[in-house]
């Protein structure tokens, strides 16, 4: 088996997280200063330093933060090892295999057969996993899904993915008020210049959710083969996780209406159905790992 | 001239900083064995005193098995009193098929099979037993990683720099994952 070295993999995952901050705060910047232009010139000082303040704190709160409102923005409650004593002792034993520290285990109430990792870093990571897979994976299968999201705490893709699935989501909705918005004010002043910046203001709004598109699918879809790999590497056993994926595929469950869709890239396998495309498709992933 | 004398301090910096860079490297990746090494012997511990809890709670079922409870309690035994960790991980070997055999006979049981607290410590001694295969796998994972370092170049000649050597592997019955397996 080739080995994983995580190192590459880490040094890149952080530098794009860095990359991924930095990018969201020009966005936000000049999400402000077409605001200011279009509705307010006369405050544009004003309002340009709230902006960046605004994007300072919102970078920070969303870093410090993002594995929390992850686990909040799908509605999962915290394990107790009393109640959930094998999904904790599974992964005790993967963190030995790994040589992570252990981390924050929740429960996703959904029938689904699905799990997800977050968090900044190995020592603040959180694992969730639906209570559909606690019932309908067995014990090698649940291991083989628990190892695949500490491959993604291992190589820190959780930091990368968790940013950009809160901070880009995040400007998603923002656009989509700030268009909303375009529509009851559309009366006041008819410069040119306020029309064209309305129009920039409109565009961007509608790039937005493109850009989110985008982002997410750049994110996923390698990180899942590694990730996978990665289980292999702790797990020393394929079939658990070869047999959970097709459980998966064959799990007939209709899509998650409580998760936000900014969200759907974290997650084990996507949980608005199998024709999206922020993941490799189940089948491929299959093949990858019986080669292994 | 100046340049010449800067680049040297500059290279001299650089040079400086590999040494020690692949100091540091030799220490995170030693360090690494030598905690794995401890969380094996973390788990072997707790295995070792979650046995008295299942004697205990098996002696009353049991009437008539008593050597192979005996040979639970001397296999922990040995387990306790053995030095090393080679010693150690044999000792578990010992202790895992004494536990097989009483965990076979309380088929035989119903009313043990059915008692809670003999549930619990069953699965705790296979999750205990699994924990122990992943320290292992880990540990000598560790020493893979370590040995890499001092094999290949440029490793090689910063580990003949520093007196590091190759490490040995912990090399017992590589089946053991198979035999966790058993299904009661």
């Amino acid at each position: 088996m080739k080995r994983i070295d995580f190192r590459d993999q880490i040094a890149r995952n952080k530098r794009k997280s860095v990359f991924l901050m930095f990018s969201v705060f020009v966005v936000l910047v000049l999400l402000g200063y077409v605001i200011s232009l279009a509705f307010s010139p006369e405050y544009f000082f004003f309002i340009m330093v709230i902006a960046i303040i605004f994007s300072i704190g919102y970078i920070l709160i969303s870093f410090y933060n993002s594995h929390k409102i992850a686990i909040a923005s799908v509605g999962a409650t915290k394990a107790y090892k009393d109640d959930y004593k094998q999904y904790h002792n599974l992964v005790e034993g993967l963190t030995l295999a790994s040589g992570l520290p252990k981390p924050k285990l929740y429960v996703m109430h959904s029938q689904q057969i699905n799990a997800f990792a977050s968090g900044r870093n190995p020592e603040h990571a959180v694992v969730c996993v639906t209570e559909g897979a606690l019932e309908k994976l067995d014990k090698n299968e649940l291991e083989g899904v628990l190892a695949h999201e500490l491959g993604h705490i291992a190589s820190y893709d959780m930091r990368y993915m968790t940013l950009v699935a809160v901070m880009v989501g995040m400007i998603a909705i923002i656009s989509q008020i700030f268009l909303r918005s375009l529509w009851f004010s559309g009366g006041r002043g008819n410069d040119k210049s306020k029309a064209i910046f309305m129009l920039i203001g409109i565009i961007l709004a509608i790039l937005a959710p493109i850009v989110v598109y985008l982002v997410q699918m750049s994110i996923s879809r390698k990180r899942e083969f590694v990730a996978d790999a990665s289980a292999v590497k702790f797990t020393r056993y394929p079939d658990g996780l070869i047999r959970a994926l097709k459980k998966i595929k064959a799990d007939y469950v209709p899509a998650e209406k409580k998760v936000s869709k900014a969200v759907a890239p974290l997650f084990i396998s996507n949980p608005f159905g199998k024709l999206s495309n922020t993941h490799p498709s189940i089948d491929s992933r299959i093949k990858m790992l019986e080669k292994m | 001239m100046l340049l010449i004398f800067w680049i040297l301090i500059i290279l001299g910096i650089i040079l400086l900083f590999v040494f020690f860079g692949y100091y540091n490297r030799f220490a995170i990746l030693g360090n690494r064995i030598d905690n794995s090494l401890a969380q094996i012997n973390v788990q072997l511990k707790r295995r070792a005193d979650l046995i008295p809890n299942l004697v205990e709670s098996v002696k009353g079922y049991m009437k008539h098995e008593k050597s192979a409870i005996k040979a639970v309690t001397d296999a922990r035994k040995a387990l306790v009193g053995a030095h090393g960790i080679e010693q150690k991980v044999e000792a578990n070997r010992q202790l895992e098929s004494a536990l097989k055999t009483i965990f076979a006979i309380a088929e035989g049981y119903p009313d043990l099979k059915a008692n809670t607290n003999f549930i619990e410590l069953q699965r705790e001694l296979t999750a205990t037993e699994d924990k122990i295969a992943y320290a292992r796998q880990f540990y000598n994972d560790s020493i893979l990683t370590y040995n890499n370092l001092c094999k290949t170049f440029p490793g090689i000649f910063f580990a003949n720099l520093y007196g590091k050597r190759e490490r040995q592997y912990l090399q017992i019955a590589e089946s053991e994952k198979k035999k966790v397996d058993v299904k009661f």
